[in-house]
């Protein structure tokens, strides 16, 4: 049972590597995807299926917990409502950025509108540390920041819908099959919703009443597991139905107990998400990213730029100054967990190679390296101009 | 070893748990009521809060229906989000640790009994959940929180009593 050790290894550097970037000051997911890197060059050569597997219950309870503990139907209609404008302004340039590099590059249509689909959540959560030091998250950008995140994942999560079943189709679907495809997404958010509104609550207020032990946590897994099998179902990814589910019993009281909620994320963050960051790590080809140099770093620079430009404008044109829109365009340009989930699919579903996989996991790693950076820069430099003018 | 209260209430004829279980949530929950309406300022919270020791406090709106609850640690973690380790920047502690008004920072859809439950559930919940109070509820609205030390004197008299 060699598989063992090597779950104990992964395990036992994700969380030593992770704990290392932390006390640095880095986000621990940074350790994470670097254990998987070295366990992967030094010692875990070939791929086993548990592992695979594994990393793909990460990957389900890490978006499940994301719309199950983070989402809040209310906040996203707020969102919605405050920051459609800015938010889709930056997804649009990102989106574009990633497609145009991709057909630049003479990947397939597929290939590269997968790009653009990556290039387009933000991880707000990397930067909100920044912010809180430098007194901003209360500020226009800053509150512009948050509000635009929620929309962002919703977003990227929706082109994931799209991108993943386009996939089963051999060539560019056709408007028929694209609206076929919307049709599928559709069905599934309202049989979703008609299980939200009729099933769950009573199912859980039977459900606190039994005997059993861990009745609670075992429907919500349940609901994380029921959920991304039905996405399946209707031809989504199993990822996309888990954040749906999540989503649907994020307002359930008991539910949403706080020691269940407690001991859910015990299980995706005390072993699925580790595993599937530090798989995502094993994944990586060091030696694609050394043959594929320039390709690696336009990715880089292109991801970026797209997110910064496409904040920048979106800032102008909700009447921001150029100060707080380039505060803003900074501030979106974070990836990390949605967009890892997003390439491990692509890579999963044979979208995309190694190179295009690789190259999106050196982006991500310098997003999250450099954009506390920046921010905090774009920060001083409008806080040195309002004490020069003052 | 013989349960106390079980050997007194052969003599009176009836088990504990059965007194226990005709008491209701009612007749011990609290009723006089200190409550955060959902518009309420941060600064008015932190009045109840200095004003009041409670630890939680009900969240309601217009129609005095409970809508979340605020407790000691949800005020202590908006003052000290300087002090939160980074692995706790969510995104949603972000946006609560900016609310202005207690709606949006309450915990919102807090789990609640109704007011003709028995004391015996109340306190099955308790114990089986880690809570050490719940919020009684009868249509919608508010009527009343329950405690563990109300629920600890109450099934403590009923004891003594048999």
């Amino acid at each position: 049972m060699e598989v063992l050790f090597y779950i104990l290894l992964i395990l036992l550097l994700a969380k030593v590597f992770g704990e290392l970037f932390e006390r640095v000051g880095f986000p621990s997911i940074l350790g994470e995807l670097l254990s998987g890197v070295v366990l992967g060059t030094f010692l875990i050569h070939q791929e086993s299926e548990i592992i695979t597997f594994l990393a793909e219950m990460g990957a389900i309870f890490l978006l499940f917990t994301a719309g199950y503990k983070e989402v809040h139907l209310r906040d996203l209609r707020e969102s919605s409502k405050k920051a459609s404008i800015a938010s889709i302004s930056q997804i649009l340039v990102a989106f574009s950025a990633g497609f145009l590099l991709g057909m630049y590059f003479q990947f397939s249509s597929l290939e590269s509108i997968f790009m653009g689909v990556a290039f387009s959540p933000t991880s707000i959560g990397v930067v909100v540390r920044t912010l809180i030091d430098m007194d901003y998250l209360s500020s226009k950008p800053g509150s512009m920041m948050l509000s635009s995140s929620i929309l962002d994942d919703i977003i990227g999560i929706f082109l994931l819908s799209i991108v993943v079943t386009m996939a089963t189709y051999d060539q560019f679907p056709s408007a028929v099959q694209i609206l076929f495809i919307l049709s599928k997404i559709v069905a599934f958010v309202a049989i979703m919703l008609i299980f939200r509104v009729k099933f769950f609550p009573t199912l859980f207020a039977y459900v606190h009443k039994m005997h059993v032990k861990e009745s609670i946590f075992a429907f919500v897994i349940m609901v994380a597991l029921f959920s991304a099998y039905l996405a399946e179902v209707f031809g989504l990814h199993a990822v996309i139905g888990a954040f749906i589910g999540g989503v649907m019993i994020s307002d359930i009281s008991h539910a949403k107990i706080e020691h269940v909620q407690s001991k859910v994320t015990g299980v995706a963050y005390g072993l699925f998400v580790p595993i599937f960051f530090a798989f995502i790590g094993l994944s990586v080809n060091i030696a694609t990213l050394q043959t594929v140099g320039l390709f690696s770093v336009a990715v880089v620079l292109l991801a970026l730029a797209g997110k910064l430009i496409g904040g920048f404008a979106g800032g102008r044109l909700i009447g921001f100054d150029n100060y707080d829109s380039l505060i803003f365009g900074v501030g979106v340009m974070p990836r990390a967990g949605v967009e890892l989930v997003l390439i491990s699919i692509g890579k999963e579903l044979g979208i995309i190679g190694d190179e295009i996989f690789s190259a999106i996991v050196l982006m991500v790693a310098v997003s999250i390296f450099i954009s506390p950076v920046l921010l905090k820069m774009a920060i001083q430099s409008k806080e040195r101009t309002k004490s020069i003018n003052t | 070893m013989t349960d106390a209260g079980n050997e007194d209430c052969i003599q009176c004829g009836r088990s504990f748990s059965e007194s226990c279980n005709e008491k209701l949530i009612e007749q011990v929950m609290i009723k006089d009521l200190v409550t955060i309406h959902e518009d309420d300022t941060l600064d008015k919270v932190l009045e109840i809060f200095s004003k009041h020791h409670f630890h939680t406090y009900p969240v309601v709106n217009d129609n005095y229906e409970l809508v979340g609850i605020i407790d000691q640690d949800v005020m202590l973690r908006i003052l000290l989000v300087q002090r939160t380790p980074r692995l706790e920047h969510t995104h949603l502690a972000a946006v609560v640790s900016q609310g202005e008004t207690a709606k949006n920072i309450m915990v919102p859809h807090p789990v609640s009994m109704s007011s003709d439950e028995s004391l015996c559930e109340a306190a099955d919940m308790m114990l089986k959940h880690k809570m050490d109070r719940v919020c009684v509820v009868d249509d919608g609205k508010l009527v009343g929180i329950m405690c563990k030390p109300d629920i600890l004197n109450e099934i403590y008299e009923l004891r003594g009593s048999e």
